[in-house]
């Protein structure tokens, strides 16, 4: 046996070798999940910060872990047990804040311009064929994303995390979607599909309804046929027998989760009238139902106070061309822009009541802009906090995963150089369901 | 007892107010010169020579300047979000009360002109427009506190040329919307009528199977259509139906629609031919609300005369002047004015756009004309309102100053070049 | 001296130059021997007609609480407390009544527009930037229905102006009564219009809808404008040089620069539709540099630069005060305060009604700046004797004085009020017919009284 054994080996081990490397260097090259799949993520504690948890109150020198995406623990140094396999973040000098959500973005969606009509032709054009209703209720805004690396890491740079993408067009939207910026990858990124549907006091062209009184009896009838088909669905299942079966109605199907199961219902509300139709319309169909833009809530208080309804609060303080301030002279539509609109969170604060901020309709640099002129109109900044992080979170149902840095939650934080709504402040790293982007201030991200 | 309680709070909203030395022109009770008015909650609590008024109350000294009754004008399209929806024929499920805009600058224009009062429409894009609603200018309140609940709910009607879109040019791909003719948009009225009658019919039957001992296992409600609805409570009665309409056929032939399916007319709206057939509409007791002399901007409106609203005034039919502008609402006293000279006496004129309005639009008991007990919606001139030479100098709504000419006059003068907006 | 065939030449020798003027002159003279109007008169010329018992209101002078005018010729020969009437005077019984000078529109569009939304009806709009050598006076319906219903409420003459584009047209003065265009002629050629841009609108405003924004600036268009008149100086220098001298080429037939010539030239005026201050301030620069005749049309922010209007010596007609002022800022009451304060820091003004169906309403826009400060009789020369000096013809309208035309109201109240009713209007003398559209309508259907009866 022995003999044998050493008369066969020196023949074999070369090739065997051979054969070994070459099925290991297959093994490497065929193995598809090196792009794509998630990678085993590093667990990692940061160490030395100073941390805003939100929901407890400020650590002046503490420790944050996090394994698998997700907060394994939070509080001061002493108190918390960095473990073996955790890779080490400085950050002393650094704040910690929970990610910040914006509650409501059209990010990532290619949104043409209408380009007014130049010419003869093309406004003839414009008016030839009978306009299409716009309305598209059972839209998922989630199949018309295209997520950009750049966009992802601008909004990071101003300490966003979380966005809802909500649809744009006509009077029923569509419904959109939560996504976290943690890459360019959609289906990564989604955390809640659908959030909710949603609902603009916008008008049609050419076809019914064309008018703000038409839009809402539009709506109203809507809902209506919505209860109705829903009755007539259920009776239909308990017992056809002579019985008309209900004929299939795509819109009012995408209508019944949010009229009849109470899921939520966004609208959008640009001045106080919209915000006192919108509330009308939700007692009356008794609606689970935000209301965005809100730019003239402070004015509505007393009635959003005893409607009790989430509010995503625009910090987008342009006076729209219905305002009241638009229509009395220069000088005031300026003062509404730089005085009175910055000053609407500030006054919501004195009602005591809550809100989120989003940067619907500006981009990253206005956004910032603006909500340090609400900071300065009179928001308190842990107020100001509150309302991109705990608030949006509750308002998107995900207060269990989001809004807070808590043990348990989703690792979604913001490390910054300076206090976070001061003017010098950076963004220097950001992670994203445990992914860890680096902006140095000048330079380029780094992603581990 | 709640009821009592409810309406007297809401009468402690009003304002207090003396108002002396005025001459007043009180429509309903003659000419009182250097009379006195107090008002107290909003209310007129007392007419009379040297009244005194209780401590803190404002006074406001008239000097011989004329007092009226705050104007009243029945047909605009002022403090409202939109006008027309002008896509289908038949809207009447539009509310025009739920896009009420409190921010509309028209509403100050107004009131400089001494006009307390409006009932805003929709516009005469359509056959059937949709329900309007009536509001007091209150200046700078919420949408909701303008709104006048006590005034009849209206639906508007629209005939001739606006709804046959008569003047405007056909575009390319777009058809011509049905009716294009007068014998289409009456013979539109009646079948939509008719649909209403069988819309209230098929839930009839339902309420009936319902409540009866062995309902069908398969009985099922049929659909709520708002459109229809809002037709058949103008079958119930509980809407009354403002028609604008120029041409005498186009009235006569309402009036017929309104007999066949016993529905009320509140008024014909422009009635430029209604001085050819002041017979019928005394006959049907339907009154207009029209402009003095603003005419031949139409075909419909080519044989339009001066003469027509003091005409049919003296004819015995209810008139009332509208503005139907943003515009001419703030000089709707001077275009009654000019009644004087078509042949009403000064007082008739004022009729006009004070209580012969508050009739059409049912809220006489309340505003209209200065008496005891009545709102105190009120409008102070330098001269007879009926005058060319007079200017309103303040108008006062339940008591509450909402124009003041004197204050703005001040404002200006202490402010720096930079002014703007409202006092 | 037998008629040669005309040359240059021979058109020099002097004595033929004096033989072919007399004949001109001669054919001329019969055709002049009317006075302005060629109106066909009812009544015998020579015929006196004596107005008595009226309270007179000249205008220029003092009010005579009861007094006479006689009329002879369509001329006034005397007005006065004791005037002596004439044996064979027709005497028209006035007590009660007042007499006013007939009053001048200083901009309508009576006669180009019947039914403003019928296209086919309206003739004020010419298409097109540079029309100045449209004439209104061509397209005049002298039978329009508005301007009998005008003339029922006192206005016996009126500017009627085209509109439209940048040089819109010539505008032209017409009496209020007349068998053809012709025979209304007062003024021809009265002023060329142009028309500057609009006043830039902040958005809302009073209407609360979004105005429109004009495309251009005005300096722009003053610039265009600047091109187009020097092309016509240009263009009459190369005519000029071209008539003397035969061997040089006629220039191109330039239409707009052959009709611009008269302004140019500083003979015919132009009304300058203009309504922003700064605009204003411009356009009083330009009418400097370019040495022409300007009237101002619009001024709506007139009463921000008054003085350096004043300064200018220009006049303003106001328009039409039924409309609401375009900026917020300047106040609700800004356009009727305008006419106060141009008026005040000196100013010529002139009311007009800027319409055709609504042309009755003249005394009435003078009523409401009067309303708002304007001193009433200030307010009445607006209608009456300053639209006569601004457009040249005071010699003979305007006011009631013996030698001018007998332009005559008989009020039974003060004439800008609402409620005054007219009871006789003369025209050149003439007593003219108040039978307008309204009464005609009127009275046909005032007759359904007797034939309901007859019927039932």
């Amino acid at each position: 046996m022995n003999n044998h054994f050493k008369k066969w080996q020196p023949a074999l081990v070369r090739p065997v070798a051979i054969a070994f490397l070459i099925m290991v260097l297959a093994a490497s090259l065929l193995d598809p999940a090196q792009a794509a799949s998630p990678e085993v993520k590093p667990a990692y504690a940061l160490v030395n910060c100073r941390i805003f948890p939100v929901a407890q109150p400020v650590i002046e020198k503490g420790i944050i872990l996090i394994r698998d995406g997700l907060i394994e623990a939070v509080g001061p140094a002493g108190k918390i047990q960095i473990p073996e396999d955790a890779e080490l973040i400085e950050a002393s000098g650094l704040n910690a804040y929970p990610g910040l959500i914006s509650a409501h973005t059209n990010l990532f969606l290619e949104i043409k311009e209408q380009a007014q009509p130049a010419t003869p032709e093309e406004y003839m054009a414009a008016f030839s064929q009978p306009a299409e209703p716009k309305e598209f209720p059972w839209l998922q805004i989630v199949e018309k994303i295209k997520p950009k690396k750049q966009t992802v890491e601008t909004y990071h740079r101003v300490g966003i995390t979380t966005v809802v993408v909500a649809p744009h067009e006509g009077i029923f939207q569509g419904q959109s979607v939560v996504l976290n910026l943690n890459s360019d990858q959609i289906h990564g990124m989604v955390l809640a599909q659908p959030w909710a549907l949603h609902i603009n006091f916008a008008t049609e062209r050419g076809v019914y309804p064309s008018s703000p009184m038409g839009t809402l009896a539009f709506i109203r009838q809507k809902f209506y046929d919505t209860q109705h088909y829903s009755q007539h669905l259920q009776k239909y299942r308990q017992s056809p027998h002579f019985l008309k079966r209900p004929e299939y109605d795509p819109f009012l199907e995408a209508l019944l989760p949010f009229v009849i199961d109470k899921k939520p219902i966004v609208f959008q509300c640009n001045n106080l009238e919209e915000i006192k139709r919108a509330l009308k319309i939700i007692k009356e169909f008794k609606l689970n139902a935000v209301l965005t833009g809100c730019n003239e809530a402070w004015r509505a208080s007393q009635q959003l106070k005893s409607a009790s309804i989430p509010l995503l609060v625009t910090l987008d303080f342009r006076p729209p061309a219905s305002s009241v301030y638009a229509q009395q002279g220069q000088a005031i539509r300026e003062k509404a822009e730089k005085e009175i609109y910055p000053a609407n969170a500030s006054n919501l604060v004195k009602e005591k009541m809550n809100f989120s901020l989003t940067s619907f309709g500006l981009n990253d640099t206005d956004f910032v802009k603006n909500l340090r002129a609400a900071i300065k109109a009179g928001l308190p900044a842990d107020q100001a906090l509150r309302s991109l992080t705990i608030e949006p979170a509750r308002t998107l149902g995900l207060e269990k995963q989001l809004g807070s840095l808590e043990p348990g939650k989703i690792a979604n934080l913001i490390l910054t150089r300076g206090e976070l709504f001061d003017e010098k402040t950076k963004v220097v790293k950001v992670i994203v369901d445990g992914t860890v982007f680096t902006y140095e201030e000048k330079g380029q991200c780094e992603k581990r | 007892m709640i009821l009592f309680l409810l309406s007297a709070t809401w009468l402690l909203a009003g304002g207090d107010l003396l108002i002396k030395n005025a001459t007043i022109l009180t429509v309903t009770g003659g000419v009182i010169p250097n009379g006195d008015v107090l008002v107290l909650n909003g209310v007129i609590k007392q007419i009379g020579q040297n009244l005194t008024a209780p401590a803190g109350v404002r006074i406001i000294e008239a000097n011989g300047r004329y007092l009226m009754p705050g104007i009243i004008d029945t047909h605009t399209h002022i403090a409202l979000s939109g006008t027309n929806e002008g896509t289908d024929a038949v809207t009447p499920e539009v509310t025009m009360a739920e896009v009420v805009n409190a921010d509309d600058t028209s509403i100050f224009t107004a009131l400089s002109g001494g006009v307390t009062m409006v009932h805003t429409m929709h516009g005469s894009a359509n056959v059937i427009g949709g329900t309007n609603v009536v509001l007091k200018l209150k200046w700078g309140k919420p949408s909701e506190e303008l709104i006048v609940k006590e005034a009849y709910p209206t639906l508007k009607f629209a005939l001739g040329e606006n709804v046959k879109q008569s003047n405007r040019t056909l575009l390319p791909g777009r058809p011509q919307r049905y009716p294009a003719t007068r014998m289409g948009a009456n013979a539109l009225i009646r079948t939509e009528l008719m649909r209403a009658k069988d819309y209230m019919a098929t839930w009839d039957r339902y309420e009936q199977l319902k409540k009866s001992k062995n309902p069908p296992a398969n009985l099922f409600p049929p659909r709520k259509d708002l459109r229809l609805e809002t037709l058949a409570d103008l079958l119930r009665g509980k809407l009354i139906a403002r028609c604008h309409a120029y041409v005498a056929p186009e009235m006569i032939e309402f009036l017929n629609l309104s007999k066949e399916f016993g529905f009320k007319i509140g008024a014909f709206e422009h009635a430029w031919e209604a001085y050819k057939i002041t017979n019928e509409l005394k006959a049907a007791g339907v009154g207009i609300s029209v402009f003095i002399d603003s005419w031949a901007y139409k075909m419909e409106a080519a044989e339009g005369i001066a003469y027509n609203a003091a005409y049919c005034t003296k004819k015995g039919l209810l008139v009332s002047i509208n503005s139907d502008s943003g515009e001419r609402i703030r000089r709707l006293f001077n275009e009654a004015g000019k009644a004087v000279k078509y042949g009403l006496t000064q007082d008739e004129a004022l009729k006009l756009i004070t209580i012969n309005a508050a009739k059409q639009l049912g809220v006489d008991r309340l505003v209209g004309s200065i008496e005891v007990g009545k709102q105190a919606d009120l409008a102070l001139f330098s001269q007879h309102p009926m005058s060319a030479y007079t200017r309103c100098e303040m108008t006062i709504i339940e008591g509450d100053v909402y124009f003041d000419r004197e204050a703005l006059i001040k404002k200006r003068a202490g402010a720096s070049a930079q002014k703007g907006g409202l006092s | 001296m037998k008629l040669t065939r005309m040359t240059p030449a021979s058109l020099k020798n002097k004595t033929q130059l004096v033989f072919m003027a007399a004949l001109l002159c001669l054919g001329l003279g019969s055709l002049y021997s009317l006075p302005l109007s060629a109106a066909v008169q009812t009544e015998d010329k020579a015929e006196v007609i004596a107005i008595v018992g009226a309270k007179i209101v000249p205008v220029t002078g003092q009010i005579i609480d009861s007094g006479s005018i006689l009329i002879k010729d369509g001329r006034i020969v005397d007005l006065g407390a004791n005037v002596s009437i004439p044996a064979g005077a027709r005497v028209i019984e006035a007590r009660g009544l007042t007499a006013y000078p007939g009053m001048i529109d200083s901009y309508s569009w009576l006669g180009l527009e019947e039914i403003s939304g019928v296209r086919a009806t309206v003739d004020n709009r010419e298409t097109g930037r540079v029309n100045p050598q449209v004439k209104a006076i061509e397209a005049l319906r002298y039978d329009s229905m508005h301007i009998p219903i005008a003339r029922a409420n006192g206005i016996v003459a009126a500017v009627v102006a085209p509109s439209g584009g940048l040089i819109s047209g010539q505008s032209t003065l017409i009496k209020l009564d007349g068998w053809t265009n012709r025979e209304m002629v007062i003024k021809e050629s009265l002023a060329m219009i142009i028309e500057l841009p609009a006043i830039r609108r902040s958005r809302g405003g009073f209407s609360g809808f979004r105005g429109q924004q004009p495309q251009v600036t005005t300096e722009k268009t003053l610039d265009e404008l600047r091109q187009i008149f020097k092309k016509a100086r240009m263009y009459e220098k190369r005519r000029e040089a071209a008539r003397k001298n035969s061997l040089l080429p006629l220039p191109e037939f330039d239409e707009a620069s052959h009709f611009l010539l008269p302004v140019v030239k500083g003979e015919l005026p132009v009304i300058f539709s203009v309504h922003a201050d700064k605009d204003i301030l411009q356009t009083i620069k330009f009418v400097q540099e370019e040495k022409i005749k300007a009237i101002f049309y619009g001024v709506e922010q007139g009463f921000k630069v008054a003085q350096e209007i004043k300064e200018a010596g220009i006049p303003c007609i106001i328009g039409s005060l039924y409309s609401l002022p375009p900026v917020w800022e300047d106040g609700y009451d800004a356009l009727f305060l305008n006419p106060v304060i141009l008026n005040q820091a000196g100013v010529k003004i002139a009311f007009s009604s800027s319409s055709a169906s609504t042309a009755k309403d003249l005394p009435y826009q003078a009523a409401k700046a009067a309303a708002f400060g304007l001193k009433p009789e200030e307010a009445l020369k607006a209608v009456t004797i300053y639209p006569a000096e601004i457009f040249g013809v005071d010699k003979l309208l305007g006011s009631l004085e013996p030698g001018k035309t007998a332009n005559i109201v008989l009020a039974d109240g003060d004439l800008l009020e609402l409620g005054t009713k007219i009871q006789k209007v003369f025209i050149d003398g003439k007593e003219v017919s108040l039978e307008n559209r309204y009464t005609e309508l009127l009275k046909k259907f005032e007759q359904r009284e007797t034939d309901k009866q007859v019927n039932k």
